[in-house]
């Protein structure tokens, strides 16, 4: 399985190398997953840096007042569409282990005037929030860059209350495996 | 891509971390071009891609589910 291609220290590597130097800009990407309507209003510097792969947002149940935590937030674009719903009240909690990454968001927080958008270093296989602490999840194409997802997914359900919801976004394959020389890419453990 | 489960794995993984009501409520293939508005994929890999992968699976060399679980 393309799991066992790599341990798991040169995964976390590879894809903590990737998205540091990630070199270009992918407003397109914001743009194919987001009406222009969801984005009125997103500052440029988390539209320019999307990399999300789908609009979970549209499923998640998100209600004023909640607490959100945005697993893998990357430049913040989720962050900042989640905030709206939550309203003042609520709260969203934006986990990257990037200090890059949670820079971006936390600029782009600011530039939308939200100030209920809390930054948060830290992996997603030790997710650093007591039991019991969130409402909803949500994550936008990150699961897959765990060599851990089974840690992820026993995280996420520790964090959530019950009754929580998660709702992600993310890549899945088909049972035919791609050809090795794409799945031994370093490039591709990250895309 | 490369870390990427099959949903049948995916959804497994929900449920032995104790998820409930796991729904998969959207599938969209991801094909090459798509793989290209990301600059996580380099021109190499874009281009070892092009010329490994079957071309009727270019259009298809992954989806991207959006899955809603509950914590039970």
């Amino acid at each position: 399985m393309s799991r066992d291609l790599l341990h798991q220290d040169e995964i976390r590597a590879l894809v903590r190398e990737a998205y540091r130097s990630v070199d270009g800009e992918s407003r397109a990407v914001a743009e194919k997953l987001y009406s222009r309507e969801e984005l009125d209003g997103v500052p440029a510097i988390a539209l320019e840096h999307a990399l999300g792969v789908g609009n979970h947002l549209r499923y998640a149940r998100i209600n004023l007042g909640d607490t959100v935590l945005d697993l893998g937030c990357g430049s913040g674009i989720e962050s900042i569409l989640a905030s709206r719903r939550t309203g003042p009240s609520g709260r969203v909690i934006a986990l990257d282990f990037l200090p890059e990454m949670l820079e971006r968001t936390a600029q782009a927080a600011r530039e939308a005037g939200l100030d209920n958008i809390e930054t948060l270093d830290g992996e997603m296989e030790a997710i650093p929030l007591p039991d019991d602490s969130v409402d909803c999840l949500i994550s936008n194409g990150v699961v897959n860059l765990s060599p851990r997802k089974a840690r992820v997914l026993a995280e996420c359900a520790r964090v959530l209350r019950r009754d929580g919801e998660l709702c992600v976004a993310d890549l899945t394959v088909e049972d035919e495996e791609l050809p090795p020389e794409v799945l031994t890419h370093p490039a591709a453990w990250a895309g | 891509m490369s870390g990427a489960l099959t949903e049948r794995d995916f959804v497994q993984k929900l449920e032995r971390a104790g998820f409930v009501e796991i729904e998969v409520l959207e599938r969209t293939p991801m094909g090459i071009d798509d793989c290209a508005l990301y600059p996580l994929f380099t021109e190499e890999l874009l281009a070892i891609m092009r010329d490994l992968i079957p071309r009727d699976r270019l259009n298809r060399i992954a989806v991207c589910a959006i899955i809603r679980a509950r914590r039970g």
